[in-house]
């Protein structure tokens, strides 16, 4: 499973980074340091991922089966 | 008032700036919400089209290309203080942003915590012999700004003279007398003023001290002006102390009638982080955001036109039942960390909301260390303020 984390969406909320802190971390502005990228997510922090997605209140998180095309 | 549609919108009269007894305005919000997916509010002398399903509100603050804080209030377009960043828009709001962002993000609030800590503790042990308090003016408001001050860099044994002023402020803006206010601004902003004359003098590491940044910052290679500076201050007080009173004031009413939810965190401390956010959603008190669309346009089915006034409608999404299960429930451990928009959205999203989650928490867990048990004192009638919503008094009481 892939995590995409749209940078344009992400507005510095840091609800993400706190349910995930494993998967994801912040940056010295407060938006999730990983914004704008995309890549596969170990299987045990598949959990973490799906929190992400569901703390996010901009919805800039998606977890999707295959890589992204245009990433 | 005969008009039952406005460009084919239904059209509502509710008005939402009267004080009125405690939870009367959710019970408003929820029954516009339920009236129709969209309204035009004819309350107010330019009217409003209301967004207020949580996807509507969510996509309204995704519309920041076309619909801006020239309008920041649909409650009261086009009259209020300057403010910053709130009055910048596109490019220029996020270069300002980029400034502040450091000061308010996770990693620069948690270096605040030992003292805000500190402060708290303080603070609680000075009421607690008393046995009881008006907890909004001896707590709720004294606590955020001791904070604020602290942020700047300034002693909070200010805090008590600099409150005065600051509640000067409020009141005078809020009857609508400019001249009351503009004495009260002045005190303001001459205190202001000495900590900017040290700190031009001594500068200190603008990497973890706002003032100096500030001082030190620029613009597309400008400096920012000292009116910009002062408007920036004068922002954060105006947007962070009445709203954490207000946070800490709906919190504590509700514990204080709901003793199983106060016995959990009394309990479970760890649960605190959790019930802060489900206290955000349940009781948010910037329940609007406004806007101004800048180009006619369609959104959504709606018709709409350059100069109208949008009523984004946070106070509706958060206890929208397409979202949320049992909305108008507490509970404790919803789902994930709880998508509420209680510090709005999209670019203007609260720049404060890390420094208010962190004094929330902070409050929650030394208060019920030492007062673990109070009640609300018998016969308080509890009301709250229109257009953005605060308690005017909670008087609560605890066994000493
Ligand atoms: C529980 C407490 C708070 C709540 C519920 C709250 C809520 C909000 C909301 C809803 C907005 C967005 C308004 C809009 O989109 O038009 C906002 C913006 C803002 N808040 Fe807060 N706020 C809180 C505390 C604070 C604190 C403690 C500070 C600062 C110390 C602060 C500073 C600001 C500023 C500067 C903005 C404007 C941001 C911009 O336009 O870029 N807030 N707040
Ligand atoms: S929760 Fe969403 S908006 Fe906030 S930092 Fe994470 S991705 Fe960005």
């Amino acid at each position: 499973m892939f995590i995409e984390i749209d940078g344009a969406k992400c507005m510095g909320h840091g609800r993400c980074y706190a349910v995930s802190p494993d998967l994801l971390s912040d940056d010295d502005e407060g938006f999730v340091a990983e914004r704008g990228t995309s890549w596969e997510v170990p299987a045990d922090l598949l959990d973490q991922a799906h929190e992400a997605t569901d703390a996010c209140p901009e919805g800039a998180i998606v977890v999707t089966a295959t890589a992204p095309a245009d990433a | 008032m005969t008009e039952t549609t406005h460009r084919g919108c239904p059209v509502t009269h509710t008005d939402y700036t009267q004080t009125t007894p405690i939870y009367e305005h959710y019970a408003l919000l929820n029954a516009d919400r339920e009236k129709e997916r969209f309204l035009f509010n004819d309350s107010t002398e330019r009217g409003f089209f209301m967004l207020q399903r949580y996807e509507d509100v969510q996509a309204g603050f995704q519309q920041h290309q076309n619909w801006t804080t020239a309008v920041r209030s649909a409650l009261r377009p086009g009259i209020g203080e300057p403010l910053l960043p709130q009055d910048l828009n596109g490019e220029e709001h996020l270069k300002l942003r980029k400034i502040l962002n450091q000061f308010f993000a996770p990693a620069a609030v948690r270096r605040l915590e030992p003292l805000a800590t500190q402060r708290c503790i303080e603070l609680i042990e000075e009421l607690k012999p008393k046995g009881s308090c008006d907890f909004v003016a001896e707590f709720a408001i004294r606590y955020p700004t001791d904070l604020f001050l602290a942020l700047l860099g300034l002693p909070v044994s200010d805090g008590e003279q600099f409150l005065e002023w600051s509640e000067e402020l409020f009141s005078a803006m809020l009857a609508g007398e400019p001249e009351r206010a503009a004495a009260a601004k002045k005190n303001i902003i001459d205190y202001f003023e000495t900590a900017l004359e040290d700190r031009r003098a001594n500068p200190g590491d603008p990497e973890t001290d706002m003032v100096t940044r500030l001082l030190e910052a620029r613009i597309d290679d400008e400096p920012l002006s000292r009116e910009q500076i002062h408007t920036i201050l004068l922002t954060l007080m105006l947007a962070g102390l009445d709203t954490t009173r207000s946070a800490l004031g709906y919190i504590y009413t509700h514990l204080a009638t709901h003793d199983e939810h106060r016995q959990e965190i009394v309990d479970d401390p760890d649960l605190i982080g959790k019930a802060v956010e489900e206290f955000l959603r349940l009781y948010p008190l910037v329940f609007q955001a406004g806007r101004e669309v800048q180009s006619d346009q369609e959104f959504e089915g709606l018709q709409l036109k350059k100069g109208d006034v949008m009523w984004i409608g946070i106070g509706q999404a958060n206890r929208d039942p397409r979202k949320f299960d049992d909305p108008d429930e507490f509970i404790i451990d919803r789902p994930g960390a709880n998508q509420h928009l209680a510090f709005g959205g999209g670019p203007h999203r609260c720049l404060g909301m890390h420094l208010a989650r962190l004094e929330l928490k902070v409050v929650l867990e030394q208060w019920h260390e030492r007062i673990p048990e109070y009640r609300i004192a018998e016969g308080a009638e509890l009301t709250e303020r229109g257009g953005q919503l605060t308690l005017s008094t909670l008087p609560l009481e605890w066994e000493v």
